[in-house]
């Protein structure tokens, strides 16, 4: 942590909101560079140039976002992803030098929201990063059943029969309420990107793809033939409530 | 010039040189046979003959009037027919006897004294003719054989040579066939190899087992050159690759640094923020560079691609939404032909995205934009037409414009507006490997209409 960080921190505690961001990246240049970048944009930044420190930094500081890279020594990104999955519902943006499609479903399956191919765009990276936190607070729609489960979007649970909550990462949450909402029609995968990701352009619907298969992973008693959440071919998904 | 077929002429040479040896063997044997058997018949009909003539010759002194008895008796016993001639009057002859067999010389040679004999064969009648004679008496006796005998076992004989020459031609036939598929097979399977590996299909390698020395000779080193080649392909994909790759990270961190100087950009001088400017405009071509670089390289390198079955209306109508967001442009209209149903296609959406993205990107750097995106169905082809208005693609660079760094004329006229070079043909090596292919030509407008032809896996129909 540097001593700009230390001031930053303590011009939030004057009110004014600042967000936290974590940065996982081995490479120095490209750590600094990004360091520089976001704190020009008011973020409060934290860096780590390994899976482990960036875990100890968060749990230290609670980061409000999370930038991590694929490619680090030692613990891995993806390994790095699910640690901070496990604490934590914060948005994850991987930071990948390889765009197979099976390393972006690999990332996102590890929990990640959200990836970034390098050489990515900056201001792509600080709008999604923008998107992710903007979107933090859901809009809501009335609770309803779901087979066994109960979704009860105001408080953002869903509970099963026997009373225990099943979690659902905010992703995933808004993911189902925005399906949810749409009243049994189907909605593209641009559609979803643009309603759950908030962009505009710069989808990828494999982001949509692997969200889904990730739900159905949590919600669907069969999840190889899903009832609730269905494919619509040629359009997208639909939730049959 | 177009050669035969090497199958058909060793077929032929097998085939012909079977008949003809067989025929030539079966002739030599038929005539050395025959001339065997007349000679011995003949060996036996020449002393039957003597003997016969001495018993004309003891009947003539005896009783001449039992003459045409002993004739006779003489045809019935051996099958002959014996004429008698004195004082070149014919004396007398047996029932069957014809004096047109026995010809004037073997008569007028008989009559000076001197016993003689002739083989006639007279329209595949082959007839022996003895003539002995009697000095003492003046008289000359003929004996004619008829060798029917000898004409049957010729016969038969002649048939079975027949028969043996079509069987050995057969089998020469036969044996052609089979040399030729042991050899002409494996040249065929070299051929349908090297086709399947030129049309990318680099995993495929010849049999090596149950093969001849020679044919498992050409089948290992075939084997050898392909995987050779193989491997060559993939260090020079990986070379470009890892290029790209190494690039990435510096890159990353120029495009980053470039952005914070942006935002410091109001503490700049004049010719600070000027030097900024090129340096992103720059930075953002070396940017797209890495990008097509990369995107390449992962098709060189075969990455497999993620196919599903996705209506193509729909495809085409989201990726050029997303395509147009992606550029910054506006959306240009999809035009769907009547009847053209809701046809499947089988793609991998995000690399088919690409597509739509780099040649309305095409279109707009060159030709101020896509005039439309027009679907129609081809037979069982899906064709998508993206047209524009602009001045067209010279006939001499309809198939360059595909090529890697290619920059036509219109790229060296409009100057600034400088593309990767490698846009189309990312998209031609995308839309082959969907198994489609691509083609410029004049679009209704006047400019360029690049056609992409992608096979139709299933069709409802509106």
């Amino acid at each position: 942590m540097t001593h700009r960080d230390l001031t930053k921190v303590d011009g939030e505690s004057e009110g004014e909101h600042v967000s936290r961001i974590l940065i996982v990246e081995d490479d120095d240049h490209i750590r600094t560079a990004l360091r520089l970048m976001f704190e020009g944009e008011g973020f409060v930044v934290d860096d780590a140039p390994t899976g482990e420190v960036g875990i100890a930094l968060f749990n230290r500081m609670a980061s409000d976002v999370a930038i991590v890279d694929i490619m680090l020594p030692g613990m891995s990104g993806f390994e790095t992803c699910l640690s901070l999955r496990s604490a934590s519902d914060l948005p994850i943006v991987i930071v990948s030098a390889r765009d197979d499609t099976a390393d972006v479903v690999l990332g996102l399956e590890s929990g990640a929201d959200d990836y970034v191919t390098k050489p990515f765009v900056p201001e792509e990276l600080l709008a999604r990063v923008r998107a992710h936190l903007r979107r933090r607070p859901e809009k809501s729609t009335g609770a309803f059943q779901l087979g066994l489960l109960h979704v009860i979007p105001d408080e953002g649970v869903v509970r099963q029969t026997d009373g225990t909550e099943l979690h659902l990462t905010s992703t995933e949450f808004r993911l189902l309420t925005d399906l949810a909402s749409n009243n049994g029609k189907a909605l593209s995968r641009e559609d979803l990107l643009e309603r759950v990701w908030g962009y505009d352009y710069f989808g990828d619907s494999r982001l949509v793809d692997v969200h889904i298969r990730r739900l159905r992973m949590k919600i669907e008693p069969d999840p190889a033939n899903p009832v609730f959440l269905v494919t619509v071919r040629g359009t997208g998904y639909k939730l049959v409530i | 010039m177009r050669r035969r077929s090497l199958r058909l002429r060793l077929l032929v040479t097998f085939g012909l040189g079977a008949f003809i040896l067989s025929s030539l063997f079966a002739s030599l044997t038929y005539l050395g046979v025959k001339r065997l058997l007349i000679e011995n018949q003949q060996q036996t009909d020449l002393q039957q003959s003597y003997v016969n003539a001495a018993f004309v010759r003891s009947t003539l002194y005896s009783e001449p009037t039992e003459l045409s008895n002993l004739l006779n008796s003489i045809h019935k016993a051996t099958d002959s027919n014996v004429l008698v001639q004195t004082h070149h009057q014919w004396l007398a002859r047996s029932n069957q006897a014809s004096t047109l067999d026995v010809s004037l010389a073997t008569i007028k040679t008989v009559g000076e004294g001197h016993a003689t004999e002739q083989t006639l064969d007279a329209g595949g009648q082959i007839i022996f003719v003895v003539g002995v004679p009697i000095p003492s008496v003046e008289t000359q006796v003929f004996e004619v054989f008829q060798l029917h005998n000898l004409e049957r076992t010729l016969q038969t004989l002649a048939l079975v040579l027949g028969l043996g020459a079509l069987f050995t031609s057969i089998v020469g036939m036969s044996g052609g066939i089979w040399v030729t598929r042991r050899t002409v097979r494996p040249l065929e399977e070299v051929s349908f190899a090297a086709a399947l590996i030129a049309d990318g299909a680099l995993t495929t390698r010849l049999q090596v087992n149950r093969a001849d020395r020679e044919v498992q000779q050409l089948t290992e080193s075939f084997n050898q050159m392909v995987s050779q080649l193989v491997q060559r392909l993939e260090r020079d994909a990986r070379f470009a690759s890892d290029v790209s790759h190494e690039l990435r990270s510096p890159l990353t961190t120029l495009a980053t640094t470039a952005s914070v100087l942006q935002q410091h950009r109001e503490d700049l001088s004049a010719a600070g923020q000027e030097s900024l400017d090129l340096l992103v405009a720059d930075l953002s071509i070396f940017q797209s560079l890495v990008d097509d670089l990369l995107e390449m390289s992962r098709s060189d390198a075969a990455v497999p691609l993620v196919r599903e079955v996705i209506s193509a209306t729909e495809l085409v109508n989201q990726s050029v939404r997303s395509a147009a967001r992606r550029l910054g442009i506006d959306e240009p209209p999809v035009e769907i032909d009547e009847g053209v149903g809701d046809p499947m296609v089988l793609v991998d959406r995000r690399r088919f995205e690409r597509v739509i993205t780099n040649l309305i990107d095409n279109a707009h750097r060159y030709a101020e934009g896509a005039v439309a995106l027009r679907i129609e169905v081809q037979g069982t082809q899906l064709a998508l037409n993206v047209d524009d208005a602009g001045a067209g693609v010279p006939g001499d660079e309809h198939e360059q414009v595909f090529e890697r760094f290619f920059r036509g004329r219109a790229a060296h006229d409009r100057g600034i507006a400088r593309g990767t070079g490698l846009g189309l043909a990312l998209v031609r090596d995308h839309v082959r490997a969907f198994g489609g292919s691509i083609t410029v030509s004049e679009s209704p407008e006047g400019g360029a209409r690049f056609q992409i032809l992608l096979p139709i896996v299933e069709s409802e129909q509106p």
